[in-house]
């Protein structure tokens, strides 16, 4: 299957009184059309960088971004906003993300106004659309955004990413501001628009549960680099990288018959300022070595599955 | 008075709320945030209050630390018996004897629950000055810097900022002070809702150990049905200002029977369960200032014929130990006979990998 975003060798540092801070450095991956990539990892890990570099709401550092065969890198100006029209963005606060002196109908209309695609008497019922597929009722369609609870809200940020019909969409963290019950109505909203329309989705989260839900395949990041790539299946049934292992087997399970061993890990995050050239977990890690000081990379362990450890088949071996 | 009271109380239980009534003004309008909730704490034992935002559950353990703003929060009546001593009538001098004493509370939020002018070792120090006039300045360090130590922080950063310490770190802190005088209850509101997955594993180890080592009482506000399985013995959950199920944890994650409560098992992504689709609780919760009648969970409830929004819903008792507001829970009790039952019999999670996954929840 064709990819329809690939990235290599992104970097994106950000310079500080204290040195640079490697935000995301050197990550390659590539997603398929209709498909979902996910991204994992704790906060501060550069998850969120990295998808705002893709969709160039930031430049990148170094490396290149391919959209559907093309290197978009670079491109600025009216080339860029052509090609953001194919790739669009959801934002985590559905409270700060929309205009509050725009009505709905507004800021859904934007981007088709925006676009030049559509005659003046034609926005109207494009708008109609657009909120029907994202299921907003007509009656909110002049409301604000203080007038709507923050799943409707949520609504209306994934209808103005959709409405241009855009083939690439990251979603960062849309749901973790919302209550369980209207998660569920959103996820279940992003699968049937993937269904309907083969958008293919970034989807950043901090939430195991939901990434696995949602996504066919899973980055797992640590410190602006990734850990392990995988099939999501495969990740949640065998994670090969140690701090996979751990991610995993911290979330809290409703299953309270089958207590799983939990890995506690010591210590927290450091700092991804001026990082040593070594793997970034070492400091973590149950497994750390002398091989740990060099840099990991990526490597194929199983078919589609890669991880960046040096011990990963002694590790795997022994708990087999 | 006390008496009489105490001849209520079984000898196990400590904390006991009884028809407990809380509401807001706010611009003319009355927020019903908490409606006649009763419950019981057994000593030793940690109770769950599960819900959503607005729920109600922060404004409940407020009520029992009496730390409500009044105004705009009000309690309109209702008791609340610690050790059978009823906290809604006593004065505020003695309640404040008990706060940090006997209840102590954490909050979500660790980055502003610490004063950033002050050190952790300041802070820490504080508490226990407090409550303990007795000690003498240098058995304060000492005990400050044991209470460090026993949340696993070394006694060289007793004299840091908190903005030199990480999220985790100010949130164990925060338990550190909040066992410091050794409480007989711990509230604990959503106290690893803002730290990742791996520093609240680490988190909520630790306050499970520590609560078995002082024998506290907890109760844990969360909105993590996972975190609930992990370190509650009983659960409750709260919609719309009321509780409208009670039982065990086991009991509860086995046999859920009102309607919101198997939707909010459903609607949570299982890491250990292929869906396709997501079971999904249509409409969102109700406003409180204007609470539909009857039955709160009614607008929302597939169940739900016109006796249900007709009148209030008592509590009942489903099976022995598990209460349950509804109308239809005997009925519903034979249809969902355990949990895996209903994954299987919910048409809206009916998907085409389940034939080959199972459902093992």
């Amino acid at each position: 299957m064709a990819a329809i975003v690939e990235v290599k060798h992104l970097k994106k540092y950000f310079p500080t009184a204290r040195g640079l801070l490697h935000a995301v450095d050197d990550v390659s991956f590539s997603i398929e059309q209709g498909r979902t990539m996910g991204i994992v990892g704790e906060s501060g890990c550069g998850k969120s960088t990295l998808g705002r570099v893709i969709v160039h709401l930031l430049d990148s550092t170094d490396g290149q971004i391919i959209f559907e065969g093309r290197d978009i890198t670079h491109v600025k100006g009216r080339e860029l906003k052509k090609v953001r029209e194919d790739m669009q963005i959801i934002f985590q606060d559905p409270f700060s993300s929309l205009n509050p002196r725009m009505t709905i109908r507004q800021t859904i209309s934007e981007p088709l106004r925006l676009s030049g695609r559509f005659r003046a008497s034609e926005i109207y019922d494009e708008t109609q659309k657009v909120m029907e597929t994202v299921g907003i009722p007509e009656r909110l369609a002049d409301a604000y955004p203080h007038e709507l609870d923050g799943g409707r809200r949520q609504r209306v940020g994934i209808g103005r990413a959709l409405a241009l019909n855009p083939r690439f969409v990251v979603c960062d963290e849309p749901v973790s501001a919302l209550d369980v019950s209207i998660q569920a109505q959103i996820l279940n909203l992003i699968k049937e628009l993937q269904r309907d329309h083969g958008v293919a989705f970034m989807f950043i989260t901090h939430d195991l549960s939901v990434v696995k839900h949602i996504s066919h395949d899973i980055c797992v990041m640590y410190l602006g680099q990734l850990v392990e790539t995988s099939p999501s299946d495969e990740l949640f049934e065998k994670p090969l990288h140690p701090y996979s292992k751990a991610l995993l087997s911290a979330i809290p399970s409703t299953d309270i018959h089958h207590r799983r061993e939990r890995i506690l890990l010591k210590g927290e995050v450091v700092s991804p300022i001026n990082p040593s050239p070594g793997c970034r977990f070492a400091l973590r890690c149950p497994y750390a070595c002398e091989r740990c000081q060099e840099a990991q990379i990526l490597e194929e362990i199983r078919p589609n599955h890669f991880a960046a450890c040096c011990r990963v088949r002694e590790i795997n071996q022994m708990e087999e | 008075m006390d008496k009489n009271i105490k001849q209520n109380n079984t000898e196990d239980i400590l904390l006991s709320v009884k028809n407990l009534t809380v509401q807001y003004t706010a611009g003319g309008s009355v927020i019903h945030a908490v409606n006649d909730v009763s419950f019981d704490l057994k000593k030793g034992t940690t109770l769950g209050l599960v819900g959503e935002t607005g729920a109600g559950k922060t404004t409940i353990a407020r009520a029992i630390m009496r730390v409500l703003p009044d105004p705009p929060a009000r309690i309109m009546g209702g008791e609340i018996f610690l050790d059978g001593e009823d906290l809604l009538k006593i004065s505020e001098k003695e309640m404040r004897k008990i706060r940090g004493n006997k209840i102590s509370m954490i909050f979500q939020d660790p980055m502003t629950a610490l004063n950033p002018i002050f050190t952790i070792g300041n802070q820490i120090e504080e508490v226990i000055k407090l409550h303990n006039e007795h000690l003498s300045r240098r058995e304060i360090v000492q005990k400050a810097v044991e209470i460090l130590e026993m949340v696993g922080i070394v006694r060289d950063r007793y004299h840091e900022y908190p903005h030199q310490f990480s999220g985790g770190m100010k949130q164990r802190v925060i338990i550190a002070m909040a066992l410091a005088c050794n409480p007989s209850l711990l509230l604990a509101d959503e106290p690893t809702t803002a730290l990742d997955v791996t520093i609240q594993a680490q988190v909520l180890d630790m306050m499970t150990r520590l609560k078995e080592q002082y024998r506290t009482s907890m109760i844990m506000i969360t909105h993590d049905m996972g975190i609930v399985a992990e370190v509650c013995d009983s659960v409750a959950v709260v919609y719309a200002g009321e509780i409208v199920e009670i039982a065990d944890k086991e009991e509860l994650f086995d046999h859920p029977v009102h309607p919101y409560t198997v939707g909010l098992f459903d609607c949570i992504p299982d890491i250990h369960r292929k869906t396709d689709m997501l079971y999904t609780i249509p409409g969102s919760p109700p406003d409180p200032s204007d609470l539909p009648e009857g039955c709160h969970f009614s607008p929302r409830c597939k169940y739900a014929s016109d006796l249900c929004r007709s009148r209030g819903i008592p509590m009942k008792e489903v099976r022995p130990g598990h209460f349950c507001r509804c109308l239809h829970c005997d009925e519903r009790l034979e249809m969902v006979p355990s949990r895996s039952q209903i994954c299987q019999d919910d048409p809206d999670t009916a998907d085409q990998e389940r034939g080959k996954n199972g459902c093992d929840c």
